[in-house]
């Protein structure tokens, strides 16, 4: 059985919506491999798919397929191990622009042998495109890829399903009338075009309407003078929309065009070419990411003080259990501090993120509903505690998600995750996805809330910690109602739950309980309101009150507490709110921003850091210029997707693929710019909040702590610095480097 | 490729199944060079496979076909080869493979029952192949071919059915299905169907995930015969499945188990054995710590059994017992139980449901009712409730 210790992990490869890809090497051989992690935890779809995925592979032994190894889980993540193709993927080829044909007829060929291998083992690719073509140093060609792949259990049988890439989809698949092996030829006369054009036909258009035309149009042909009459042939056999008249792949191989063809050796030259014009510096900068072991399982934490109660099963300890709620009752009687008796540092740690979160590089929320930035998975983030605030990035996440779907047009249609969302379904249901797709309807969100979660795609992190997550998270608390709901909530809540079933447990009731019956945090925004008191406000009244010496003081800052408590028994969701409210405040502020939320600057330091290259180090600004300048790199959905599957170290390029059409929205770049752009936009918007200030904002800019401290509340000055103080210790001990 | 004509076609449907059963029989007895008979076992089953479903280009003739199934069956050839196949190159247990899976698909035109007419004269004549099939996961090399088979096949009941009422025999005949099982009699443990726990759990992670697969089709495409059985082997159906499924060390293992645990509990036809395991301490037990489990997609899994304990009218006293005592536990756990899952509607409704649910229990186990005797309740409250769990989960 192979192990993850019979591999050498090196340097990242490139990464896709379905996991990264690390160069490794094996050690019992010394041979380079290439090896896919999945996080299986990153989706809540079944393993199946995956596992089917692997199958296919694994049944394949072609020269003309890349090979796989074996695959294996460690921890949560599957690790599949695939042979090195060092030599970049056929779109890499065009980079420099357009094929000769004498290239064109020796890929042709190889193509021909590796469809007529998997058509006559009952195998459909059903998604041939340059991208999915790889080539080995030694100009080896193999076809890659199976994410939507078939395996027909009978060698006539017909498949339904729609999946592939749009401009490459044969009409009968678009049609779903039922189709076999020769879709796959079809895809092939386009990928033929594409690599004598540099692009397949149509690519200007939109590929959502695209779908439309395949089928109505005439096929399109090669025309003009610049290509043999032998290569027009070729791709106007391919491309016959009646499916039954399109030769096999193995009469293809007779085909003038792909007789003449020559050795696979020479198309090393043309690897050599286009290894040199990038060298001539147009290789797009990447970082080199390296890979690093998880440290601890991610998510290991959930559980902080309170929940490392274990269950009880046994019977009841009363003395255990009965000195901690004596404990805590003391403690109430001061300061009603919940439970966070243990683990202060890492609720202050929290405190600080969830502060943070009004930091993030974009400003205010309704302003740049479209431009945010979605936060990376909890799944990177090395820190115990993420799931903090992982809750509240992925909604943010979620929402970039979605919004940018109606930015951009549509979820590329392209990427993995699409297809494989598309390919699971029944035909009907396909149209249902699809329509949703394209019209970005509100429904869009049933689809990406289905859908894995992405990963991260090549590019900067710019996510640990305090990433870049708004407020947003409390999006649904309107103005009217709540007060009437919340109310209501009580009341039932008074109704339901009066009972105390740890009772027995408790020592009796002190007299200076607050009489409220706690309400049952039953909707989110409850929940998040009983959250940030039980990690942030709460901790942060303790630390106050134990850095006041004059009693006087402390006692009314404990009042101040008792009554938050009390807010926070009664009334969860108007404490969010209230919080809420605070936070705006604050963050509308560039003074207090400055003060409270000394973050933000490291923020932006932790971003650049992560940037290995220095090209980038300055700022995300560089990046941007980049991005606006028309792209070194615009990964688009199918460069990503083919990241993910690709051996091979080659830079993500300027394609003129029509998929630039559709940027994947996960796209790190096209989040860079939209992140940048929001905090242009924030920074412009503070400076005319700035001039302008309110007479709110003057009595806020007094009571809050931080910059002008008066007499009585120093202490409250330290608290942001202590905070921030203990959030870079964190820092430093998750990331020595830093 | 004289058994392209017509008029050949007879004899070399015979004679192609005799040679290829003649260079079985060598092979096992590893007599004349190995690669040789090698080399030639694999042409002819890639003949055969050509025979059956032709190739891209050319029409397999539904007469050579008939020969070439009715040979194949008449030989008993079928079995050998299935035994065989890890004993073949890659190309030729592919090939073995489709050889196999389209004989079984063979059907005589006008034919009317249950299964494809070969399919069913296997199940008759020579139900051994089906447990050879199973016996495939032992081996890496035979797990993705003969798993492959057998998905396919198990759509039929019968297959099942041999599957779960295999026992060892001391004449090492296959039970036959059709005429000498007792569906109330226990199973000793040692038939076919108990080798899945043992090969999900021990395999490699192509293996065991194939396996795995096999596994939930035996149990949720058969769901009359399935509850029937485990209705009658529930201990040790249920030990092996916890113990071993469950609580496995791998990931994988552990989250589809749990999974589908969630689906076969939910599932109407499993109804009688829903309400036994959710009467039962130890398994609430279980599933509980799963919910504190570190990886987020075990808790979600193991939610949804939960779910249906906390959900359960007519809870036993242990279940009560062990809810009452950890409910505050439960109630400030649970609102923070996979709290990322903002989007995720049905899961925050069942939870804030099940908030409430807990919150009604009564405060100290002094309240329950020891357990005497009949526990017999409103049955129909369970399974309407039950149902709404799975009205609200699909």
């Amino acid at each position: 059985m192979a192990t993850a210790d019979d591999y050498q992990v090196l340097e990242e490869l490139g990464s896709g919506s379905f996991g990264i890809v690390y160069k490794a090497i094996e050690k019992a051989t010394g041979d380079l491999v290439a090896i896919k992690h999945i996080d299986l935890e990153g989706s809540d779809d079944d393993i199946r798919e995956i596992q089917q995925e692997i199958s296919l592979l694994a049944t394949c032994s072609s020269d003309y397929v890349t090979r796989y190894k074996a695959s294996f889980v460690r921890n949560t993540k599957l690790w599949i191990v695939m042979e090195f193709l060092g030599g970049g993927s056929c779109l890499d080829l065009l980079r420099p622009g357009p094929m000769e044909e004498m290239y064109i007829a020796i890929i042709l060929r190889e193509l021909l042998m590796a469809l007529s291998y998997l058509h006559e083992t009952g195998k459909i690719h059903r998604d041939i495109k340059a991208a999915n073509v790889l080539l080995s140093d030694n100009g080896r060609v193999k076809i890659a890829d199976f994410g939507v792949a078939a395996q027909l259990t009978n060698i006539k049988s017909q498949r339904l399903t729609f999946v592939g890439t749009p401009f490459w989809m044969a009409p009968e698949v678009i049609q779903e009338h039922g189709y076999d092996y020769k879709a796959d030829i079809w895809s092939l006369g386009i990928t033929a075009m594409e690599m004598a054009l540099g692009e397949p036909p149509r690519s200007d258009i939109h590929p959502m309407k695209v779908l439309f035309l395949i089928p109505k149009e005439k096929p399109p042909r090669l025309e003009g003078n610049k290509w043999s009459k032998e290569l027009k042939d070729f791709v106007a056999r391919c491309l016959n929309k009646e499916a039954e008249q399109r030769p096999s792949a193995k009469a293809l191989l007779k085909h003038p065009f792909i007789r003449k063809a020559g050795p696979t050796d020479r198309l090393r030259e043309l690897i050599s070419k286009v290894r040199h014009f990038e060298s001539r510096g147009h290789e797009s900068d990447r970082d080199l990411r390296y890979y690093e072991e998880t440290l601890r399982p991610m998510n290991g934490v959930h559980m902080d003080d309170e929940d490392e109660d274990e269950w009880v099963f046994d019977t009841i300890r009363p003395h255990a259990t009965m000195k901690k709620h004596t404990i805590k009752r003391r403690r109430l009687e001061r300061i009603p501090s919940g439970d966070a008796a243990n683990g202060e540092l890492d609720d202050a740690t929290l405190a600080l993120r969830e502060m943070s979160l009004e930091n993030a590089p974009l400003g205010g929320i309704s302003n740049s509903p479209g431009l945010q930035t979605p936060s990376r998975m909890p799944s990177t983030i090395r820190t115990p505690k993420t799931r903090q605030s992982s809750g509240q990035r992925k909604i943010s996440a979620q929402m970039a998600r979605k919004i940018s779907g109606h930015v951009v047009g549509s979820p590329s249609p392209v990427t993995r995750k699409m297809s494989r969302q598309i390919s699971g379904q029944t035909p009907t249901a396909v149209r249902r996805a699809s329509r949703q797709m394209s019209g970005a309807t509100p429904t869009a969100r049933r689809i990406s809330s289905q859908q894995p979660q992405p990963k991260q795609p090549l590019g900067v992190d710019m996510s640990f910690g305090n990433g870049t997550s708004t407020v947003r998270q409390f999006k649904r608390v309107s103005s009217g109602q709540p007060a009437k709901k919340l109310l209501a909530a009580g009341d039932d809540s008074i109704d339901e739950n009066p009972h105390d079933s740890d009772a027995e447990n408790h020592p009796p009731p002190t007299r200076d309980q607050p009489p409220a019956q706690p309400a049952v945090a039953a909707t989110k925004e409850a929940i998040l309101g009983r959250r940030s008191y039980a990690k942030c406000v709460d901790p942060a009244f303790q630390e106050v009150s134990t850095n006041t010496a004059d009693s006087k003081k402390q006692a009314a800052i404990s009042k101040v507490a008792e009554a938050w408590s009390e807010l926070d028994q009664i009334d969860p969701e108007g404490e969010l709110l209230l919080l809420k409210a605070i936070l705006d405040r604050i963050q509308a502020d560039p003074k207090l921003t400055g003060a409270l939320l000394p973050q933000r600057a490291a923020s932006t330091q932790l971003q650049s850091l992560r940037t290995a290259s220095p090209t980038k180090k300055g700022s995300i600004r560089v990046a941007t210029a980049e991005i606006a300048g028309s792209s070194p790199q615009p990964l688009t959905p199918s460069k990503n997707r083919r990241g993910s599957e690709l051996p091979l170290a080659g830079s993500p390029s300027p394609t003129k693929s029509p998929t630039k059409l559709v940027l994947n929205p996960q796209n790190p770049h096209l989040k860079m710019m939209r992140s940048s752009q929001a905090l242009q936009e924030a920074q412009v918007q503070q400076k005319a909040v700035a001039q302008k200030p309110t007479k709110e904002k003057d009595l806020l800019d007094e009571k809050m702590p931080g910059k002008q401290p008066e007499p009585g509340m120093e202490h409250v000055s330290l608290l942001a610095d202590v905070l921030y103080g203990r959030w870079t210790e964190g820092l430093k001990a998750r990331w020595p480097m830093s | 490729m004289a058994f392209l004509f017509a008029r050949n076609k007879q004899r070399s449907a015979q004679e192609l199944v005799k040679s290829t059963k003649e260079l079985l029989q060598r092979l096992i007895r590893g007599d004349g060079p190995p690669q040789k008979v090698e080399e030639d076992l694999a042409r002819n089953i890639s003949q055969m496979k050509i025979t059956l479903q032709g190739t891209p280009d050319i029409e397999a003739s539904p007469q050579a076909v008939f020969d070439l199934v009715s040979h194949a069956v008449s030989e008993s050839l079928l079995p050998l080869l299935v035994e065989n196949i890890h004993r073949l190159p890659f190309e030729a247990r592919k090939d073995i493979q489709a050889v196999v899976s389209t004989v079984f698909r063979f059907r005589n035109q006008g034919s009317v029952s249950n299964e494809p007419d070969a399919l069913n004269h296997v199940l008759h004549k020579q139900p051994e192949i089906i447990i050879s099939l199973c016996n495939g996961y032992e081996k890496k090399e035979s797990a993705s071919s003969c798993g492959g088979i057998l998905k396919e096949i198990l759509r039929y009941d019968a297959v099942a059915a041999v599957i779960l009422y295999d026992e060892p025999s001391s004449d090492g005949r296959t039970v036959d299905i059709f005429n000498d099982v007792d569906v109330t009699r226990r199973s000793s443990g040692n038939g076919v169907f108990w080798k899945f726990f043992t090969w999900i759990d021990k395999s490699s992670f192509e293996v065991s995930a194939d396996a795995f697969d096999c596994f939930r089709l035996i149990l949720t495409k058969h769901k009359a015969l399935v509850s029937q059985y485990i209705t009658t082997n529930f201990d040790m159906f249920f030990t092996k499945y916890n113990d071993i499924l469950i609580k496995s060390d791998s990931y994988v293992t552990k989250r589809q188990s749990l999974k589908l645990l969630g689906e076969i509990l939910l599932d109407r036809q499993f109804y009688e054995v829903m309400t036994r395991y959710v009467d039962s301490g130890e398994n609430l037990k279980l599933i509980m710590w799963q919910l504190k489990d570190d990886r987020r997609m075990v808790q979600y899994e193991g939610f949804h059994v939960f779910k249906i304990f906390a959900a359960n009218p007519n809870k036993s006293y242990e279940v009560s017992k062990f809810l009452v005592m950890n409910k505050q536990r439960l109630l400030r756990f649970l609102p923070r139980f996979l709290e990322e899952r903002t989007d995720d509607d049905q899961f925050n409704d069942e939870k804030a449901w099940l908030v409430k649910a807990i919150g009604n229990l009564p405060d100290s186990t002094s309240a329950l009712k020891p357990p005497n005797g009949s526990v017999s309740g409103s049955a129909d409250a369970i399974q309407q409730q039950q149902h709404q769990t799975a009205q609200a989960r699909s």
